[in-house]
């Protein structure tokens, strides 16, 4: 999430109130306070909420709440008579542009700061990593209109933002920081994306870097935005949102004609909402007046319809209304979620636990019964683990991850065995005996079934100990079993032994080979076992036999 | 005093008449070993009965080396006698010893190096070392060096000493009761009756019990029974389901846009497996590119249905809630799902690529956010937490969505899970009509704070001793 940095001093200018009520009530719109500092606070806000990411933004919103200004924000937007140009060479490229000129910007260091921190979360929160949507700011006065944004040949040179000499777009994209952390973004394309000047200037080389020419300082007076990118409802609200905290802080927005179409478009949409749906969602009984008024407290622009029903102006910096119920959050918010009456509806209903998880529970019983501790390991594991410690051959079953963090969470357990040898191993300087077992889920090819296992280790422990515990659980189950010799590498040839439950092996128990005791590091025998639940009767689906 | 075993009473009688004695010498009188003497005394001892001194001798012998130089004399001596008033230094280096002796030589000043030849500093008498070297004693000044030579080795050796107590004394002219004493008693005994007339030995209670531990349950899974009981206490239905699923329900039935960050690949374990969108997903691709026919705008952008069909392990419990209220579309729905979920984490104390998560939906005909709230307070005492508030929170599958925070003494206000009403985009397109609340939390959180751990891998992880020592009811000590 983003954290966004809001200095006191600025944030009391643009609220026209006192910290403390600030920083006490904007949780309750959704916040986290990160730390509070001497001369400023960090606050965290929802991806939602892209329009708080900015001290502007948030003093706006907190105006609202705090009573101290209501109702639909008005940005007047006049024409500047600029025009843009899109190439439509970009189609393929990167389509969409959004632009406008703002004016008369006062930004001292801290301004610039809040800009480019705005910036920045926009890029993640919308712009996912500036794909969507990159962001660029220019000083106009560096430049002359009209504009251009084009798909450029590769070679073009300009001077690029932090650079001295003039490097080539695919230069760039190998040698500046930004380039190298951005190149996926266009480096398959034969063209680059360019903005430039009536002078063929460069302004930016979106998404990767501006031009070094259109710096933005504290001398800078009027700067022109450019947004490009591929999704065109995030270009334009990415461009809403830089207008309209610019304007907050003082600034005049001027359109600009883009192929003939007047961007920025900072009017509302409509939506109209009515008091049953809105009851409907949150139970509360509040009329079409006070839906109004509590949403105007939101800055939605909003007035009661004589159908009794809502007509809500939405901002043009809301990225985060979709539907309806959006605003009445947003009235759930305004109305105050530690004002409602939390109620218990009254219909009868029963609970039940699942047939899965009550054979798990009676298999804890039983092997609590016996003296076993339950350990809980983990379900990710390693194929060195799972077939190569315990001289087992790999299955065809094992589920690898695609792009595992480390080789031992790179598959999905078949077995729980393997994890329990691994746990004596942790407690190895543990005192002796130790019984522990585990029960859960394992997934063979892709199914998700559940088996349970035990292992024993002690001076004494030997075959007999496993084979008696498996008859004991398999009688406790109610699970009528044959035992067979078993061929199962991990345990010694003559101590051990399958459960053969129809003509399927569905479980294995026996005295653990002394190979697979050094590969654990273990110094004692052990006696282990482990049994599928899908053989259980009671598991869900099984075929009981008669 | 009357728990002295027959032996502790055997030694008292001993010392009695010596009032203090060697252990030896009370070993040959008791006919037992001197440790055995040693160990009953500790008894005594404890009860007030005896006092046990301990000395410490220490003795030395010479190691093969040593002990040849015992015979011929050190190094540095035997090259003193051999090399009369001066010799040059490269016939000094040519004597056998030489490499340690000429060292030895010049630290203890008994030659001294001018223009190349080594000349006597006069005669030397024995040094303490040299006459240590002889018969090495405690106490002898010169044993540090041959220490550190590596001549001698050290060794100690303990002597104990009894000595009887007034306590003592007057207990044994009190008169001890010599009888043989019976420990178990024998199935002869009980079926005789010579237990009547037997000696039946008194254990103390000062003496600890050996701690053997019952077979338990792990403590988290002790948690999760909780949780679990309160949900079905409560009338909730359990769900389980499939780790593995389509990302199509993983995220996209749950209104996940397609460029979501949680999607990619960096957070969230994908497999080298597909599996074809249901019947049914057109309407899921409607609600992501316009909404479908609700007041939604949805995400825009195309929906690629190949997106959907990669394989995840799931990243949340709440796929399972979608699949259940497709199949039980009639209200009233209540059901829970407890169980692993997986996240693409590298492990650290408090993050895990594995953890247990907790799903509750309910879906009835009226119920509000106002009952979410009501589910969610009553859920929370349930577990203990007294003092529940709520705060906006945000979930792409929810609206209104809440974060709920519980009291944690010592901690303050700890956010413990999210909730919310599903989002018509994710009801809609499967004809779920009622309203949706769901919670979800991490219980793992929740072990943490109950079993007060700091670190989330000993939940997985477990020290058999913690297992061991934590108790069945409460927290311990």
């Amino acid at each position: 999430m983003a954290i966004i940095r809001l200095n006191y001093e600025y944030l009391e200018r643009l609220t026209g109130t006192d910290r403390q009520i600030v920083i006490d009530r904007l949780p309750m719109i959704g916040s986290d306070i990160e730390r509070t500092l001497e001369d400023h606070v960090d606050v965290e806000f929802f991806p939602s909420r892209v329009d708080l990411y900015s001290t502007e933004g948030v003093a706006r919103a907190m105006r609202g709440f705090l009573g101290i200004e209501e109702g639909l924000p008005d940005y007047p937007v006049t024409p500047s008579g600029i025009a843009f140009s899109v190439d439509p060479a970009l189609a393929e490229i990167r389509p969409y542009l959004a632009s406008a000129v703002i004016r008369n910007v006062r930004l001292d260091e801290a301004g610039i700061e809040s800009l480019m921190g705005l910036q920045e979360s926009l890029h993640w929160a919308l712009g996912r990593g500036r794909r969507k949507v990159a962001i660029g700011v220019h000083d106009m006065d560096a430049v002359k209109p009209p504009f251009r944004y084009l798909a450029s040949p590769r070679d073009r040179r300009f001077v690029p933002l932090d650079f001295t000499e003039d490097l080539s777009m695919e230069e760039i994209l190998a040698d500046h920081p930004k380039g190298r952390d951005y190149a996926r973004l266009v480096e398959e394309f034969d063209r680059f994306p360019l903005i430039v000047d009536a002078e063929d200037r460069v302004l930016s080389f979106p998404p990767i870097i501006n031009g070094e020419l259109t710096r933005v300082t504290t001398e800078t007076k009027n700067i022109l935005l450019d947004c490009t990118g591929t999704d065109e409802r995030a270009v334009r609200m990415a461009a809403n949102i830089i207008c309209t905290a610019l304007a907050e802080a003082g600034a005049e927005i001027e359109s600009v004609l883009i192929d003939g179409v007047a961007c920025p478009d900072l009017s509302p949409a409509e939506r109209i909402v009515g008091p049953a749906d809105c009851a409907r969602l949150l139970g509360l009984d509040l009329n079409a007046a006070a839906m109004a008024a509590l949403l105007r407290k939101m800055r939605f622009g909003a007035e009661p319809l004589p159908d009794g029903r809502v007509r809500v102006l939405v901002p043009p910096y809301r990225a985060d209304i979709m539907h309806d119920w959006d605003l009445f959050e947003d009235i759930a918010i305004a109305y105050g979620y530690d004002r409602f009456d939390a109620a218990l509806p009254r219909t009868f209903t029963t609970g039940r636990e699942h047939p899965i998880s009550a054979l798990e529970r009676m298999v804890r019983a039983i092997f609590t019964g016996l003296g076993h501790l339950e350990v809980l390991p983990f379900t990710l594991t390693s194929e060195k683990l799972l077939y190569g410690r315990m001289g087992r051959e790999p299955s065809p079953d094992v589920l690898p991850v695609a792009k595992p963090i480390t080789e031992d969470q790179s598959v999905v357990r078949t077995h729980i065995l393997p994890l329990l040898m691994e746990t004596l191993e942790i407690n190895r300087h543990r005192e002796l005996p130790q019984r522990i077992f585990a029960t859960g889920d394992v997934i063979r090819g892709e199914t998700t079934m559940q088996t349970v296992a035990a292992v024993s280790i002690h001076a004494a422990a030997d075959f007999s100990e496993a084979y008696a515990t498996m008859d004991a659980l398999c009688r406790e189950c109610g699970l009528r079993a044959e035992f067979a010799e078993s061929a199962d590498p991990a345990f010694i040839d003559g101590r051990r032994g399958d459960v053969v439950v129809n003509g399927k092996i569905v479980g294995v128990f026996g005295e653990i080979h002394p190979e697979v005791l050094a590969a654990f590091s273990l110094e004692h025998p052990v006696a282990a076992l482990e049994l599928d639940l899908t053989a259980v009767p009671g598991y869900p689906g099984r075929q009981d036999t008669p | 005093m009357a728990d002295l075993t027959l032996n502790e009473k055997r030694l008292l009688l001993a010392l009695a008449p010596r009032g203090r004695a060697g252990a030896g010498a009370l070993a040959e009188a008791l006919e037992t070993s001197e440790e055995a003497v040693v160990q009953y005394a500790h008894l005594c001892a404890d009860r007030g009965l005896a006092a046990i001194e301990r000395t410490v001798t220490k003795t030395y012998t010479l190691t093969p080396e040593g002990e040849e130089y015992r015979k011929s004399g050190l190094p540095e001596r035997q090259i003193f006698e051999q090399i009369g008033d001066g010799i040059s230094m490269k016939d000094l280096q040519a004597l056998p010893l030489s490499r340690i002796g000429i060292g030895w030589l010049r630290k203890k000043g008994w030659i001294a190096i001018k223009n190349g030849v080594a000349e006597k500093s006069g005669e030397v008498p024995p040094g303490d070392d040299e006459i240590a070297l002889a018969a090495p004693k405690e106490g002898m000044p010169g044993i540090p060096d041959l220490l550190k030579r590596n001549l001698v080795v050290e060794a100690e050796e303990a002597a104990y000493a009894i000595a009887i107590t007034p306590a003592g004394q007057a207990l044994v002219e009190t008169g001890l009761d010599l009888r043989e004493e019976t420990g178990t008693l024998t199935r002869d005994q009980i079926l005789s009756g010579s237990w009547r007339t037997a000696n039946l030995r008194r254990y103390s209670l000062q003496t600890p019990p050996k701690r053997i531990y019952p077979g338990k349950s792990h403590p988290y899974q002790r948690i999760i029974d909780d949780v679990k009981r309160i949900l079905q206490d409560m009338g909730f239905v359990e769900m389980r389901g499939d780790i593995v699923l389509s990302a199509f329900w993983d995220f996209d039935a749950l209104f996940q846009p397609q460029d979501h960050p949680a999607r990619e690949m960096q957070d969230t374990f994908y497999l080298d497996r597909t599996e074809p969108v249901p019947a049914g997903w057109e309407g899921v691709r409607d609600m992501h590119e316009h909404g479908g026919a609700t007041s939604s705008t949805g995400w825009g952008g195309i929906w690629e249905a190949a997106k959907a069909e990669q394989c995840v392990l799931r990243t949340h419990t709440t796929p399972l809630s979608v699949k259940y209220l497709i199949e039980n579309p009639r209200p009233p729905v209540k059901a829970f799902a407890l169980g692993r979920v997986y996240r693409r984490e590298a492990i650290d104390p408090t993050h895990l690529p594995e953890f247990e998560q907790l799903e509750g939906i309910v879906m009835d005909e009226d119920v509000t956010f106002r009952h979410l709230l009501g589910y969610l307070r009553e859920f929370y005492q349930r577990m203990g937490f007294e003092n529940v508030r709520f705060r906006p929170g945000y979930f792409p599958y929810t609206e209104p969505s809440v974060e709920p925070e519980v009291w944690v003494d010592g901690l303050g206000w700890v956010e413990l899970g999210g909730a919310g009403v599903f989002r018509e985009e994710v009801t809609a397109p499967w004809g779920i009509e009622a309203p949706v609340l769901a919670w979800g939390l991490g219980i793992s959180r929740v072990g943490m704070l109950k079993l007060g751990l700091k670190d989330l891998r000993q939940l997985y992880r477990s020290d058999i001793d913690w297992i061991r020592e934590s108790p069945v009811i409460g927290k311990g000590e």
